[in-house]
């Protein structure tokens, strides 16, 4: 169209342009008038052209405006069909779809994201409005359904209405669906229906709900936990608190979550320690393990607890926060301290007991030691824990036997008298294995008590019973014998008297019958009358001296501590011991010579009389018979006193055979004898030791080198005080 | 007859021997003696004759122990002295027997080997106090 009015105005341009010729008068006028009818001509070929002129440029122009009108809507076109692809692609490939209501509210079109996100049928949702889709919805959901069908009808906007559609009729999970929508209206604002959007929500629901699900889990969790859990910034707010946080400061969760600790602790002090731990937990980034620490609850009440801080930087949380959790430990620090105590009792129980108790394993390593036990192990109770007994206590390493047998038979075994050595002494002992059972762990207790002492006492007692009923046959012969000594000793005397020549009644008797006394004297001396006389007197004064000896040798229960002459005593003892020979052994002790080297200044002593001098006459015959044994030659005993600082000193010293120095520390053990079976009892030392040392805290001793003789030392305390 | 009486010395000893020397060596110390071997006769004859000054008793006799002797003689006689000679190793005296005057001095134990101090306590005791009527 455009060329060929191109080249009609092309045409008529040139044509409008050229001017006409003319050449007579007659021609003038006509000329003329051909010349006027030219001008007009050519006027009006000029107006013709002008017009045709501006017809063509407002038709251009107008064609031009349509022109790109027309280039304007196709392009427009193309723009329009360019979106409605995009938004196709964008609705086909999104997970959201397009949903549309007529205005009865009954679906019209639902993008095909619908069907294939929810697998229902098209014919299952066109021209069915909403809620029929929803027709099987729970009861609690039915208020929810109510309003939204009133928002619906109301032709009101709304946005994310979230429903639940069971799929088809096929029983499988419900999906949750989002939907928005918007009314359509149309020019004339007539309701025309609703448009809008749908997304299925179902993963995020179910995500959210899980995670709703797994929170109030872990929050039962940690509210059904006993402990105290918390979380605390470090200004000691709590930004989390179990339950039993809450209530151990009286208040609920709700209450004490972003609440100050410094506020809701009643007690500054254990607030401030609290919050110093946990601003070292939060500084240092290690967790801190508070094994006691006092936490006064809303009652007032100081409970111990035992406490694990944790650094811990929670999401959302820009700074490092604590986490604690807290164990009521009251009950068992009391519990321990119950334990502590009732051990602590026990062991001064069993510490106060004098005998040895050692708890072993079955195996026989130490796990307990009472104090006399670490006294004689002389190692403490903790040094000796672990090591085997035998080795702390090497006397009892023979008990092991005793202690597996105590244990597998599940009896007390008992050893009574056991002998061990003490410090080259020896010494009995009563062990005693019980097995143990404690919580399926087994051992045994050995129990040893030294009886060295007793058995010492024991065999005293022994010898005391025998002396005692000895002592009883000498007191009941002792009136019998009396008797008949005083006859024998006062008639001699009476004899003596009445020959004598200075008694007058003597004198007027023999004068009476006429006899001279003084002759009858001179016979009675030459017939060695007199002599016989005294001889009779003489034994009976020996025998009135030994009954008396025996008899105060047996009185030992009326034996007393009283001031006694120590000379005295000694020649008691020598008088004494010359009457005791034994035939059999034909030892004399009138062969032995006596020396007596007495310190002039030691005369009274405080002692138990009867028994000082039972021992002393004990070393003597002791004594005479080994040197009567050895056959001494000039036996000799020296008896010695002498007064030390604190001590009186008696000392027996024989010239005899001598000890060898095993014999030396055996002597005082009782039984042991170096004499013939029969011939001792082996008790004699050990009864006078028990004198000097038990009775009279005293001390004897022995010194002796074989062919050297022997010293026996009696040292007996000098002042009174130190005596029992 | 009665004041002469109370100079006499009594034995009362169940061993003949022994009372018999214990008299003869007091007769020779110029004292009068009267010897029985027994409490009872001993009575009779302090019934008959009146109390005596000094009184040796032995403990173990017939008819009881001297003692109960003592104690009879002492409510009868007030004013006699005793002296116990036993023969038996054990004996202690009587604290009521102690009230009566009675000491540890007063126990001789037989044997005697030496009646001297026996005969001398007897004069210490026949002196000092007055005579009963």
């Amino acid at each position: 169209m455009l060329p060929p009015l191109a080249i009609t105005f092309a045409r008529a341009d040139p044509g409008g342009g050229v001017p006409v010729p003319s050449e007579a008068a007659g021609f003038t006028v006509m000329v003329r008038y051909v010349f006027w009818a030219l001008i007009v001509v050519t006027g009006i070929a000029v107006a013709a052209l002008l017009w045709s002129w501006l017809l063509g440029r407002r038709v251009a122009q107008r064609t031009q405006q349509l022109r790109r009108e027309l280039i304007e809507r196709h392009q427009a076109e193309l723009a329009l069909r360019k979106s409605e692809a995009r938004f196709r692609d964008v609705t086909e490939a999104a997970s959201d779809w397009i949903w549309e209501m007529d205005e009865n509210l009954r679906f019209t079109y639902l993008s095909e994201r619908f069907y294939a996100l929810t697998g229902i049928a098209p014919q299952h949702v066109l021209s069915r409005t909403r809620w029929e889709l929803a027709a099987n919805a729970s009861p609690d959901e039915w208020e929810k359904w109510r309003q939204h069908r009133e928002v619906l009808e109301q032709r009101l906007p709304f946005r994310d209405f979230v429903y639940q559609i069971g799929v088809g009729n096929r029983h499988r999970e419900g999906r949750y669906l989002k939907v928005s929508g918007k009314p359509i209206l149309d020019g004339a604002g007539q309701f025309q229906g609703y448009r809008g959007i749908g997304t299925d929500i179902t993963e995020r629901v179910k995500a959210e709900t899980a995670l709703q699900e797994s929170e109030l889990r872990l929050r039962q969790i940690i509210d059904l936990v006993p402990h105290m859990i918390f979380a605390k910034d470090r200004y000691g707010h709590f930004l989390l608190a179990n339950r039993a946080t809450a209530e151990a400061f009286g208040l609920t969760v709700a209450e004490l979550v972003n609440g100050s600790q410094r506020i809701v602790h009643g007690v500054d002090e254990e607030a401030e320690q609290m919050l110093a731990d946990d601003l070292a937990v939060i500084e240092s980034g290690a967790s801190k393990f508070i094994a006691e620490e006092t936490f006064t609850d809303r009652d007032g009440h100081a409970q111990t607890m035992q406490t694990i801080k944790i650094p811990f930087t929670a999401p959302g949380l820009s700074e490092t926060a604590v986490l604690g959790v807290s164990i009521n430990i009251t009950v068992q620090k009391r519990a321990k301290e119950e334990v502590a105590r009732m051990r602590l009792y026990l062991k001064n129980i069993i510490d106060s007991m004098p005998s040895v108790l050692i708890g072993v394993d079955p195996w026989g390593y130490i796990t307990v030691l009472n104090q006399p036990a670490e006294q004689v192990g002389n190692l403490s109770w903790e040094a000796a824990q672990g090591r085997f007994f035998g080795d702390v206590f090497p006397q009892l390493e023979s008990q092991f036997e005793q202690v597996r047998q105590a244990i597998r038979l599940g009896q007390p075994i008992k050893t009574p008298r056991m002998t061990l050595e003490v410090e080259n002494e020896l010494h009995y002992a009563d062990v005693m294995v019980y097995p143990l059972i404690a919580d399926g762990a087994s051992g045994a207790v050995i129990r040893m008590d030294d009886v060295t002492g007793r058995v010492r006492i024991e065999s005293m007692m022994v010898q005391t019973e025998k002396m005692l009923s000895v002592g009883g046959l000498a007191a009941g012969m002792a009136h019998e014998i009396n008797n008949p000594l005083g006859a024998i000793l006062q008639g001699s005397q009476n004899i003596q008297r009445r020959i004598a020549l200075d008694m007058p009644q003597n004198l007027a008797v023999a004068a009476a019958i006429g006899i001279d006394l003084e002759r009858l004297n001179r016979y009675l001396d030459q017939r060695g009358i007199r002599h016989f006389l005294e001889g009779i007197r003489e034994a009976g004064v020996r025998a009135a001296k030994i009954v008396a000896d025996m008899l105060s040798f047996s009185r030992r229960s009326e034996s007393h501590f009283a001031p006694a002459d120590l000379e005295d005593m000694l020649e008691t003892v020598l008088r004494l011991a010359g009457s005791d020979y034994d035939l059999k052994k034909k030892y004399d002790f009138k062969r032995i010579q006596i020396n007596r080297d007495y310190d002039p200044a030691l005369r009274l002593i405080y002692c138990d009389k009867t028994e000082i001098e039972q021992v002393i006459l004990n070393l003597l015959k002791n004594a005479a018979q080994a040197m009567t044994d050895d056959g001494t030659l000039t036996p000799a005993i020296t008896l010695r006193t002498h007064r030390e600082a604190d001590f009186i000193l008696i000392e027996v010293i024989d010239n005899g055979p001598g000890m060898d120095e095993k014999t030396l520390k055996r002597i005082f053990e009782p039984f042991f004898t170096t004499k013939d079976v029969g011939a001792g009892t082996g008790l004699g030392l050990s009864v006078s030791y028990f004198i000097v040392t038990e009775q009279h805290r005293g001390r004897l001793s022995a010194t002796s080198k074989p062919g050297q003789g022997a010293r026996f030392s009696i040292r007996l305390p000098a002042r009174r005080e130190a005596l029992p | 007859m009665m004041v002469a009486m109370s100079d006499w010395v009594l034995i009362v000893d169940d061993e003949a021997m022994i009372r018999e020397n214990l008299k003869a060596y007091l007769e020779d110390e110029g004292l009068r003696v009267a010897a029985f071997e027994a409490v009872t006769p001993a009575l009779d004859w302090l019934g008959e004759r009146g109390a005596c000054r000094v009184c040796v008793m032995d403990m173990r006799l017939p008819d009881m122990d001297g003692n109960s002797a003592i104690r009879i003689l002492h409510q009868r006689y007030p004013q006699m002295a005793f002296l116990i000679h036993t023969g038996s190793s054990s004996y202690s005296l009587p604290d009521d027997l102690r009230v009566m005057g009675l000491d540890d001095d007063s126990v001789y134990h037989k044997p005697l080997t030496d009646m001297g101090p026996l005969a001398a306590a007897v004069r210490a005791r026949m002196l000092p106090r007055g005579c009963p009527p």
